[in-house]
């Protein structure tokens, strides 16, 4: 099958690719698979406290080509981002701007999950953070 | 076969026979693979008899057989013939077998999202890719390091394949949903060693 350009250029040069340090209260670490593909995929987000933007995003992926831009893009996109707006991507705007054929959805899919669960748990270790000031 | 257990042609009933009992008129075959090959419901199947079993029914329903029977005939016969050859490599293969029975028992197999993963199984397998990752980047010198984790995915592998046969025998004694989903989960992390095994075997054996 051929991969559209978008996906080839994104699998060549992947973008952001290592990882954050995950006891950084400020990262969120988000890891997710696709166990029919063997694919995994770990994406993680920094984010200022302050004002909830999104100031780094690291993402390592094993996996095809499809699943390996999916994420590289979704870290591109997140840079910047509020997490609520990051919340907001969706798998089909991954299809979208990489072309993925029907086949290779699940990749977005991924892509997707991946972000959702690194900011839930960048949400869950704020809680906690918050908690824990106001029991001090 | 057909909905009402009568034959299509006699209207005798079939009680389930391929072929009446009656006027021996092929019916329109069910497109179960064990109920087709006339088989239990059993993840353990004894491979030589199915073999046999699949051999004896590729022939009685071969299409040049029924070339003088009425058009229903015919086409059921390659309607059957195409399902028992689905049913024949998807059975003998133990993993493709539990990857049917899952399906029919109504488990997600292919649209599987990453919650139905347990979080330590991905960790794991990240963590192995990594180290397999770092030992490709560098020269022959991690030959020895690759040879290793090959042998340790192997005996993951065997655990795994010995873990399958017991929850087979779970299901095939009580058949039910527990042993199914814990199978599941078997599977998953089968592929994924699998996965991990090919790339060092790719890794340790250039040219191909």
């Amino acid at each position: 099958m051929a991969y559209s350009n978008k996906v080839l250029d994104h699998y060549n040069n992947p973008r952001n690719v290592g990882s954050l340090d995950k006891s950084d209260p400020n990262v969120g670490t988000g890891m997710v698979g696709a166990p029919e593909c063997g694919d995994v995929m770990k994406l993680q987000v920094k984010v200022n406290p302050e004002t909830g933007v999104i100031e780094d995003a690291k993402f390592k992926t094993f996996g095809c080509g499809s699943a390996i831009a999916s994420s590289s893009l979704a870290t591109e996109w997140l840079h910047g981002k509020t997490v609520d707006e990051a919340l907001q991507i969706k798998n089909t705007d991954i299809v979208n701007e990489l072309s993925l054929p029907p086949v290779k959805i699940h990749c977005s899919v991924l892509a997707e999950d991946a972000i959702k669960a690194a900011i839930s748990d960048y949400k869950k270790k704020a809680a906690t953070k918050s908690e824990a000031v106001a029991s001090s | 076969m057909s909905a009402a257990g009568h034959c299509w042609q006699c209207n005798q009933s079939t009680s389930g026979q391929l072929f009446c009992p009656a006027c021996n008129s092929l019916q329109p075959p069910p497109n179960d693979y064990y109920a087709l090959l006339g088989l239990e419901r059993k993840l353990n199947l004894n491979t030589q008899a199915l073999q046999q079993r699949f051999y004896e029914l590729s022939r009685r329903l071969h299409p040049d057989r029924f070339m003088q029977r009425p058009v229903e005939e015919r086409q059921y016969s390659l309607d059957a013939s195409s399902i028992l050859n689905d049913a024949y490599r998807t059975l003998k293969d133990p993993v493709k077998r539990a990857q049917y029975v899952l399906k029919q028992a109504g488990f997600d197999v292919g649209e599987q999202r990453s919650k139905d993963v347990p979080p330590e199984l991905l960790e794991e397998v990240f963590e192995l890719n990594m180290a397999l990752e770092e030992m490709r980047g560098g020269d022959n010198s991690a030959r020895p390091q690759l040879e290793q984790a090959e042998s340790n995915f192997t005996r993951m592998m065997t655990d795994v394949d010995r873990q399958l046969e017991s929850l087979f025998e779970k299901y095939d004694r009580s058949p039910s949903r527990d042993p199914l989903s814990e199978l599941r989960g078997v599977l998953n992390r089968r592929k994924y060693i699998q996965n991990l095994l090919d790339e060092v075997h790719a890794e340790l054996t250039p040219d191909t």
